[in-house]
């Protein structure tokens, strides 16, 4: 382990457990009004008009017509407005903010406003959708060519549900306009993403808005595009009533108004030849909801990973998002990695099921090796490390002994266990970084030799901010108390790109790394020294084309590989899950506690989105919307997770760290798949699988 | 603005019930999660005569303001009882959660009424100028309907005490911990010299109120075993045919196989 490795507290720590740090709901009230949004109760429908109830001095109806810029969220294609419009598109869409001194005549007065609405055809099943907001392809090889020579072709369909990303703080943004200038603050990954968009929906100038982050109770990518959002809605509230107003959801309005991961449909179908996979052919389809929002580059990340880990020669893959009258999905850890992943694995096990052979030794048959083309025809440059972390967890978890004792059971409870292996494309997808993100970071230093960190980067629990510090002073061989590391406020901070895409320690902590080797090469004792770095994209990469897909996806890649032992009560339904072993390659930890703390974390979150998390939206509204309907896997349900970290160093991330965050929520749901599938001894298309759906399979089969 | 009273005697509690605006309250943990601000309530986790746990020849007599805390923890409990009460919420809802207010909330799904239903339980209810005994399973009389007066109050819990040794319990959840039922089942089968003396069993989170089907239970009542297993196919299609779950977040067909499948192996446990 390197001496970068070792675990520290973390910077964050203190503040969270006393309870000193402040939240966005924790500001003082006294001069704010609070807000509250009238959402559409309809899935959708043309808005004719609102009609409000005599407000009261000091309260404010919010809607369109305040809007003093673009009535536009500037989320990739900007068609959420910030305030409907004409036609509300889903449940909860908001048609304006209602402000005011007293949260609970706000509440009241809310209840007392009257939409009139004419009602529209909504749809709920991205199937029956004729409004794709993306529509892609790629090819690689000659598909056609395999499957026409191939031995057996297998065709198979796999659905996987939405997912609630459930931080404990619900999202909230305060906004203040004040002296021409507004100032957000609130819950959110990504200052410069609500920046841009708050200056869009308000026409100010970039120096007229700031945005600042507070400390924020988790996020796994939902408060990566809502915030833009909320932002945009709170700011304009304040325009209009230039008093500071937050709006602070509670956990229904959060569960029921805001992103989640996008629910799948795909089809698959493989060309095999010799026993081995010679080609496939995928039909992607995610479900974005009533806006496009991020679904673009989720939908990338999913089309180019739906061939899993493997070295497939023959390639033909069309991917769509397509709109329905739903809350807009968006970003989830993962970023539309799991849903695929989940489908190649399960369908990977499927063939070897039938060419009885052992689902771990045909996925092995297939693992692409250094140097193999990847699905976009660009390189693994690096090594992959699948076969060691194959063997490392096989032997763990004792899999193939598990694999033959459960071929006979009989009883009550049944076992299971499946492996999955799986990757995350570290960082932006293609050319992001170098053509849109531009990453710039500084480093300021006082002159009491002090040094501040200067990034957009946020920390939401995940560990960033320690990691920054301890790269800055293991570089100027200060101690950590003299690095300085305070929440960005993008009037102060430079726009090093948003805290998304497991990118924060790959690619900014790398500039950190190389501005603190010139800060130190350029010290001067007792001055104030300001030293700037900007992102520089690495030459080895084939350039990857648009829309062609085509090049190194990525400048590098995360591993996993995931076991996972599952006993299922066939009277009950209930899964209970025995172990969850994982070895985990995201290169050189920067913290070894944090990162192992992630992978934990990441992968029950995973194990929950396959055997327990299940959303459902009855006609578009979402009815478990709170902790106790929808349940998530808690520490007593996988009290054996042993997570080990395999280290193949990135030469061109910080001491060779590569991305983390997501990885590990990719694998758990195939290897809990396979494991239940195992048990039952049928196959599995479909995520979440819970109890009932167990006494299903049992009851089809006349018990088992 | 919430307005509270904290009754220090049972006889403070029953004349301040007599004002049926307050809305009693034990440890709050079903009231708290709804909390309505407009409400007043009256507190009622200091009420002495609410807090014992004692024992006659009969009854193990428990306090309504008992939490699931102190009933694991005495003695007296029957592990029955006991054994439902470790599976309820988690470690903070189980020192404030009461009984009472298990029974009083009037869910189907309430673990510890599962119990007091399975044991044919008594409730000792009480209002300032009167006090009448009900068994539990003439409390519940519909979906959140309760056999109370607006001015009484659940007091005490009257549990059989002889016959709880061979029971059997299981609680269905979402997940292993802080998980409401799905569905849950308890039984007790009391078998003395060959002959069952008593077959009880309780279907919960399954209907509107915790399932007791006794007339069709009494059916191996009085039975020896080799004839209660030929009564076995009749007297679990008995059953099956009088469950009929009300809807509900989780699915009919799967509340109905999971009771099926628990009855049938309590059953097999208790060698029918
Ligand atoms: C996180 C969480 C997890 C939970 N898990 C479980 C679980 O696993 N299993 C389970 O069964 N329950 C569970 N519950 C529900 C709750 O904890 C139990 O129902 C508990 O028994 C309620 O007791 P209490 O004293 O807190 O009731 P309170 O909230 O004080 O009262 C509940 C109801 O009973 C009425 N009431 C109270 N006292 C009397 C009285 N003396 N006479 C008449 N009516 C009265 C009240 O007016 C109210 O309607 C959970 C709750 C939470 C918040």
């Amino acid at each position: 382990m390197k001496a970068i490795s070792k675990s520290v507290p973390k910077r964050d720590h203190a503040a969270k457990i006393s309870g000193s740090a402040v939240y966005v709901g924790d500001h003082p009230t006294d001069d704010l009004l609070f807000g509250r949004m009238l959402r559409s109760t309809k899935a959708r429908a043309r808005v004719l008009g609102v009609k409000l109830p005599v407000l009261p001095e000091g309260y404010f109806f919010i809607d369109k017509n305040d809007v003093p810029g673009d009535n536009e969220v500037h989320i990739i294609l900007d068609d959420n407005p910030v305030f409907v419009e004409e036609i509300a598109e889903h449940i909860g869409d908001v048609i304006g903010v209602l402000a005011g001194t007293d949260e609970r005549e706000v509440n009241i007065l809310l209840k007392q406003i009257e939409v009139d609405y004419e009602e529209l055809e909504p749809v709920f099943d991205p199937r029956k959708s004729d409004v794709a907001f993306f529509d892609f392809g790629y090819e690689k090889g000659d598909a056609e060519k395999a499957f026409a020579e191939a031995d057996k072709i297998y065709e198979e369909d796999f659905e996987t549900g939405l997912q609630e990303h459930m931080y404990l703080e619900t999202n909230g943004i305060i906004a203040e306009f004040k002296d021409g200038k507004m100032y957000v603050r609130g819950s959110l990954q990504c200052p410069y993403f609500v920046h841009r968009a708050v200056m869009k929906a308000t026409g100010l100038s970039s120096e007229n808005v700031s945005v600042t982050q507070d400390v924020i109770g988790g996020a796994f990518g939902g408060k990566e595009d809502f915030p833009s959002i909320l932002g945009c809605q709170v700011a304009v509230a304040a325009y209009k009533t230039k008093k500071p107003v937050r709006v602070v959801f509670d956990r229904h309005e959060d569960i029921e108004g805001t992103s989640k991961r996008h629910p799948s449909f795909c089809n698959y179908k493989a060309a095999v030849k010799d026993g081995q996979v010679t080609a496939l052919e995928i039909d992607v389809l995610y479900d974005a909801g009533a806006y496009a929002t991020m679904s673009m580059v989720v939908l990338q990340r999913g089309i180019i990973g739906c061939g899993g880990v493997y070295n497939v020669p023959n390639l033909k893959v069309r991917g769509q998002a397509r709109k329905t009258n739903t809350v807009p999905n968006g970003a989830f850890r993962g970023f539309g990695g799991p849903q695929v992943f989940f489908a190649i694995e399960m369908l990977m096990t499927h063939i070897a099921k039938d060419l009885q052979m052992d689902s771990v030794d045909f996925k092995l048959k297939h693992v692409a090796k250094h140097n193999d083309l990847t699905s976009t025809s660009g390189r693994f440059h690096f090594p992959v490390p699948i076969p060691a972390m194959v063997k490392d967890i096989t032997e763990a978890s004792g899999y193939y002994s598990k694999k033959e004792a459960y071929k006979n059971q009989s009883g009550r409870f049944r076992r299971g266990i499946g492996l999955a292996a799986v990757y995350h494309g570290a960082g932006f997808t293609g050319n992001g970084e170098r053509d849109l993100i531009k990453a710039v970071v500084q480093l300021r230093k006082d002159r009491d030799d002090n040094v501040e960190i200067l990034t957009a980067i946020t920390e939401m629990g995940q560990g960033v901010n320690t990691a920054f510090i301890k790269i800055v002073a293991q570089e100027l061989g200060l101690p950590p108390e003299r690095v300085i590391l305070v929440p960005p406020d993008t009037a102060r901070v430079p726009d090093s790109g948003p805290t998304v895409a497991s990118r924060s320690v790959m690619t900014v902590g790398e500039l950190l790394r190389r501005a603190a080797i010139r800060l130190k090469a350029e010290w001067r004792d007792g001055e104030e020294q300001l030293i700037e770095e900007h992102y520089k994209h690495p030459e080895y990469m084939i350039p990857f084309e648009m829309p062609a897909f085509r090049g190194d996806a990525y400048p590098t890649y995360s591993w996993a590989v995931n076991a996972v032992e599952v006993e299922i009560d066939t009277y009950t339904g209930f899964i209970d899950i025995l172990g969850a072993w994982g070895s985990f390659d995201a290169g050189t930890p920067i913290d070894e506690n944090i990162v192992i703390g992630q992978m934990e974390g990441g992968f029950l979150q995973s194990i929950g989105y396959a055997m327990m998390e299940k959303m459902t939206a009855d006609k578009g509204y979402i009815r478990n919307n709170n902790f106790s309907d929808y349940i998530i896997p808690t520490a007593v349900d996988v009290p054996n997770m042993q997570v080990k970290l395999h280290v193949e160093d990135f030469p061109l991330g910080p001491y060779g760290a590569k991305g983390a965050g997501e990885l590990p929520h990719v694998g758990g749901a195939p290897a809990v798949a396979e494991a239940i599938q195992n048990a039952l001894g049928v196959n599995l298309h479909k995520i979440p699988f819970l109890a009932e759906d167990v006494m299903d399979v049992l009851r089809r089969k006349g018990g088992i | 603005m919430v307005k509270g009273i904290i009754a220090k005697s049972l006889r403070d509690a029953l004349e301040l019930r007599k004002d049926s605006t307050f809305v009693p309250y034990i440890g709050g943990t079903d009231l708290m999660v709804e909390a309505d601000e407009n409400k007043s309530y009256l507190f009622l986790h200091q009420v002495p005569e609410m807090k014992n746990i004692a024992e006659d020849e009969e009854f193990i007599r428990f306090g309504a303001a008992c939490t699931f805390t102190e009933i694991i923890k005495n003695p007296l409990s029957p592990m029955i009882l006991k054994q439902a009460c470790r599976q309820i919420g988690a470690p903070a809802v189980r020192n404030m959660g009461s009984i009472g207010g298990n029974i009083g909330n009037g869910s189907a799904k309430a673990d510890s009424a599962l119990i007091c239903m399975v044991t044919d339980s008594k409730l000792r209810l009480a209002s300032a100028d009167s006090e009448r005994i009900v068994p539990i399973k003439d409390f519940y009389l519909g979906r959140k309907k309760l056999n109370l007066n607006p001015d009484e109050l659940i007091i005490e819990i009257l549990m059989p005490k002889h016959g709880l040794e061979n029971y059997y319990h299981e609680k269905v959840g979402a997940r292993k911990a802080l998980a409401i039922s799905r569905v849950s089942f308890a039984g007790i089968m009391d078998i003395k010299n060959g002959v069952i003396q008593n077959n009880a069993t309780a279907f919960g989170a399954v209907s509107d109120v915790i399932i007791r089907l006794d007339t069709i239970d009494n059916m191996l009542i009085g039975k020896t075993i080799e004839e209660a297993k030929k009564l076995r196919g009749d007297y679990i299609q008995a059953i099956g045919d009088a469950i009929v779950p009300t809807r509900g977040r989780v699915g009919i067909e799967y509340r109905k196989d999971v009771c099926i499948n628990l009855l049938k192996s309590f059953l097999e446990v208790s060698g029918i």
